[in-house]
């Protein structure tokens, strides 16, 4: 059933006194002598949630990988695994589950000693609609998206991000963040100078 | 022969500090604007440029003026510039009879801070605000293009209803002071210890709403209406022309406005009014420069009620604003006319 609602006609004494002009001019008075709640974007920056969807990285081995599946997967490709180097094992589940899979250029090699390491390992950018479907198919907990969102470059070229670049983005974000523990918005202190007054009160869960 | 050059000096030097303060101060209400839109919407606004952005009205000058000027194919070049200096010329000349001060002496010369206390004040104000149709009618026309033809015609509508609002709306004040001449109106006021809002509280609503139409704000700002005439009629103007229009018509017509509202209402340079007892003077200790000082207080508090209700209403549609003008404000006027007239010889005469 639709149920009609029409606005309250005003009564005379309202049109005569502009009672709801002065209501509106109640509100904007008072907003206009609150504190401002924007950031002054070049010059300050918010830090954006630690799964926040931005560039990608690569993680480096480092020794927090998730065993046993990142050892599984090192002996099944027979992997060279280097300290400080990308985990990668070259499965390419990144690129099957990509909706764009063109923009994935990946490659292995192999090392003299017959065990086989990435060689190649470009992301074009352009393409990239930022969906996190190759992190979740990511099985050795490699590739990452990190909280880098200025993305903006003058050519092309730099639009494309190469395996070097990942793995730097990568042992950055894991110095700087990887401690960190999941949060939502409303818990981060970091985001409180947004969110100071909105008070908002998260339910309980019930029976725990 | 003498106090003829004294004369001359006298009135360019009065006309050079009117066009400083209506360009100088047009410009920096910009700033204005923009500040209390921001803090009204919780936001700082300009921030970059000076001491909380104290400098963007020249950056804008700067970046408008170094804007490329186009011009569209089939428009009509002659009318198109035509429009500017008629937008720009009636709006800059009400200051001349806005008076702004009481007279003083100065290396003993007699000196009203009026440019021309001229007779029919009020007529000019109100002759010299309804030019403002034919430049925004001449800048829809001669752009050649349909969205400042709509703007155009939708301003020239309300104008044409308002103006005849205005001026009813200011009748009544006329009556209680006799006069037409800006400059006596305010002393009448101070002789008969009263601000004529205290008697004409509906002819202050009126031309409030009024002065909002001309200037083309909130409620009435359909024919600029960025969200379906994307800033009406001047769209086909770029650069420092385009920057004219809204210079002219928020800020120096909003001043203006606001100025001879002040003079009609509140009694010009006069202080605190307590009606028919006296006056009181909370800035007695600035001596002579207390009633400018008032008058320049008065007019910005007013400017700035303005910019307050701009960015606080939504809009009108434009039946609804003809409809306002002609069934409603006019009768009221004209009621208010009457009662005025019956009143007014009473009590004074």
């Amino acid at each position: 059933m639709i149920k009609k609602v029409a606005a309250k006609p005003l009564s005379w004494l309202e049109r005569i006194f502009f009672i709801d002009f002065v209501r509106g001019l109640k509100i904007t008075l008072k907003n206009a002598f609150r504190k401002t709640i924007t950031t002054h974007y070049p010059y300050e920056k918010i830090t954006p949630p630690k799964r926040f969807r931005g560039f990608f990285a690569h993680k480096v081995v480092d020794g927090t990988e998730p065993q046993p599946a990142f050892q599984e997967w090192v002996n099944r490709y027979n992997i060279q695994v280097e300290y400080g180097k990308s985990r990668c094992v070259v499965c390419l589940r990144c690129k099957r589950a990509c909706p764009v899979p063109q923009l994935f250029e990946i490659e292995g090699k192999k090392l003299p000693n017959g065990k086989r390491v990435v060689s190649v390992f470009n992301m074009n950018m352009l393409l990239c609609t930022y969906c996190g479907f190759c992190v979740d198919a990511c099985p050795v907990d490699c590739l990452y998206q990190t909280d880098i969102h200025e993305t903006a470059s003058y050519t092309r070229k730099d639009a494309i991000l190469t395996l070097e670049i990942l793995e730097q983005i990568g042992r950055d974000w894991q110095v700087r963040r990887e401690e960190e523990p999941d949060r939502i918005w409303i818990d981060d202190e970091q985001r409180t100078r947004l969110w100071y007054e909105n008070d908002v009160k998260l339910p309980k869960p019930e029976g725990v | 022969m003498h106090s003829f050059w004294v004369d001359l000096l006298v009135a360019i030097i009065k006309i050079l500090v009117i066009l400083g303060i209506a360009l100088g101060i047009g410009a920096f209400l910009t700033w204005v604007e923009r500040k209390v839109a921001a803090h009204i919407q919780r936001r700082p606004g300009p921030m970059v440029v000076g001491w909380h952005g104290l400098l963007q009205p020249l950056a804008d000058g700067v970046k408008l003026l170094t804007k490329e000027d186009l011009f569209p194919r089939y428009g009509d070049k002659f009318l198109y510039h035509l429009a500017i200096i008629l937008a720009l010329v009636p709006a800059t000349l009400v200051f001349s009879v806005v008076p702004f001060g009481p007279e003083f002496e100065i290396f003993g010369y007699k000196v009203k801070p009026i440019l021309s206390d001229v007779n029919v004040g009020l007529l000019l104000v109100f002759a010299l605000g309804s030019m403002a149709v034919y430049a925004v009618a001449l800048a829809g026309w001669a752009s050649n293009s349909k969205y400042p033809l709509i703007a155009s015609m939708r301003k020239a509508g309300v104008l044409v209803s308002y103006e005849v609002v205005i001026t009813f709306a200011v009748m009544g004040p006329i009556i209680l002071a006799g006069t037409l001449s800006t400059y006596e109106i305010v002393e009448k006021q101070i002789e008969q210890k009263l601000w004529y809002i205290w008697l004409q509280p509906i002819a202050f609503v009126v031309y409030m709403f009024a002065a909002l139409a001309e200037m083309g704000r909130v409620p009435f700002d359909v024919q600029e209406a960025e969200a379906e005439l994307v800033t009406g009629f001047t769209v086909e103007y770029g650069g420092m022309k385009f920057g004219l229009f809204p210079l002219v018509e928020w800020y120096i017509e909003g001043l203006t406005l606001s100025a001879i509202a002040v003079v009609l209402f509140f009694g010009g340079w006069s202080p605190i009014n307590i009606p028919f007892v006296g006056f009181v003077d909370p800035l007695f200790f600035l001596g002579p420069l207390s009633p400018f000082v008032w008058f320049i207080l008065k007019t910005t508090a007013l400017f700035l009620f303005i910019l307050w209700l701009h960015w606080t209403l939504p809009r009108y549609r434009i039946d609804q604003i003809t409809q306002n003008a002609w069934k409603i404000m006019l009768p009221l006027t004209l009621f208010n006319i009457v009662i005025t007239a019956i009143l007014a010889p009473i009590v004074w005469r």
